[in-house]
């Protein structure tokens, strides 16, 4: 493997850091939707997410203990590993959580009333080809204006994303959004009308 | 020796406590994260307070359950409801950990800060300038979750620190507002503060 330069480490210790922080959040989104929808695809997508951040968070420790600390710097680093932890075990609760649906266990309907209380409503709908969504990006689409709801994640050839402004929606994306009970169904008749 | 709170079974919703974990330890992690990115012991104070407000909620979660299975269809269901209560007990020993950091000052590397400009969900750390639009508005007027997808964490008002506030807080001009939203909302939240912003568009 080519030596990285100080700088190039630098920036990818930067890059693994902002990833962990997003996935492991993302994660704990999907986690609890999973048991509100008691749905094993998202659980299993939790899943996967597990193992991706334990094998970027290994990759992030090594390549911040490959860097020759000097002893002045080392508590900055101690707290630079400990953030990284951090994520880790937001990973692993998020895992967890959505495990109880992977063991077949129906969630206990008290689970779905309080995440639903937590989050007002979450809502999940699949884009169909007729959607004037279609083509349009998420900035343009106005979903939030046209709805009320927010989307805080989708799932286009078979893998979770956090939408961003200037992405093009597809016909068969699933969007994952929450907002208020009235949102929902407005966001099914432009999603699927 | 170490003391802590005795715990008395109370009667109360397996539901309500189980929302209050959920809510608490999800405000935890954006409290200790903004701890850490804008060094500050008040919040991660606030962090480590909330943390023992969880591990009591745990424990009347537990007990909770407990008395409402008669069976073992009820174990079966409720089991469930013990094992994301943990998961959320985990979660704010995970935010009490970024607390300690900031406590002990055991520091927090330029690359952190670096890490956050670049993640999807920021934080932002703003005063409210007499002039902003903000000053003198209750915070459900204001629609920051509607109209700029802003949530805010927590208000420092001279000594006192309003976690999560609730919706009929009046803004007051000098506030220190802690939030969390999409890059674009933030940018115009901070402008709405410093009164370089005057009026929502939409």
């Amino acid at each position: 493997m080519k030596a990285m330069s100080h700088e190039e480490s630098f920036k990818k210790i930067i890059d693994m850091l902002a990833e962990l922080k997003d996935t492991s959040e993302l994660m704990l989104d999907l986690a609890y939707s999973s048991v509100l929808f008691n749905s094993p695809e998202l659980a299993e997508e939790v899943q996967a997410l597990e193992e991706h951040v334990d094998n970027l968070h290994t990759e992030f420790e090594l390549l911040v203990l490959a860097r020759c600390i000097q002893p002045e710097e080392s508590r900055n680093f101690l707290g630079l590993i400990r953030l990284g932890l951090v994520t880790e075990k937001i990973a692993d609760a998020a895992a967890q959580i959505s495990e109880v649906v992977l063991r077949g266990l129906e969630p206990h309907p008290v689970l779905q009333l309080a995440i639903e209380a937590a989050q007002e409503t979450v809502a999940r709908v699949q884009v169909s080809r007729k959607s004037v969504l279609v083509g349009k990006s998420f900035r343009e689409s106005q979903i939030h204006e046209e709805t009320g709801m927010w989307v805080s994640a989708l799932r286009r050839a078979d893998k979770w994303m956090r939408p961003k402004p200037d992405m093009l929606i597809e016909a068969g994306d699933i969007l994952i959004a929450s907002g208020y009970a009235e949102g929902s169904e407005d966001l099914s008749r432009l999603a699927s009308p | 020796m170490v003391r802590l709170e005795k715990i008395e079974y109370k009667p109360m919703p397996v539901r309500d406590l189980l929302v209050e974990m959920k809510d608490t330890s999800e405000l935890m992690i954006d409290l200790a994260y903004s701890a850490a990115l804008f060094n500050s012991q008040v919040l991660a104070e606030e962090v480590i307070e909330l943390e023992k407000r969880v591990d009591t909620l745990a424990y009347l979660l537990n007990m909770s359950t407990m008395v409402a299975a008669r069976s073992a269809d009820d174990a079966e269901s409720l089991v469930g409801v013990s094992v994301i209560a943990a998961a959320t007990d985990k979660i704010s020993d995970a935010a009490a950990d970024i607390a300690i950091i900031v406590l002990r000052q055991i520091g927090i590397h330029p690359i952190v800060r670096e890490a956050f400009r670049k993640v999807e969900e920021q934080l932002t750390r703003v005063e409210t300038k007499p002039n902003s639009t903000l000053v003198g508005k209750r915070l459900e007027q204001l629609e920051l979750a509607a109209k700029m997808g802003i949530n805010v964490i927590a208000i420092r008002r001279d000594k006192e620190l309003i976690v999560n506030p609730k919706r009929d807080e009046i803004m007051k001009k000098g506030d220190i507002i802690i939030a969390r939203g999409a890059p674009g909302g933030i940018e115009e939240f901070e402008r709405l503060a410093d009164g370089t912003l005057q009026r929502l568009e939409g």
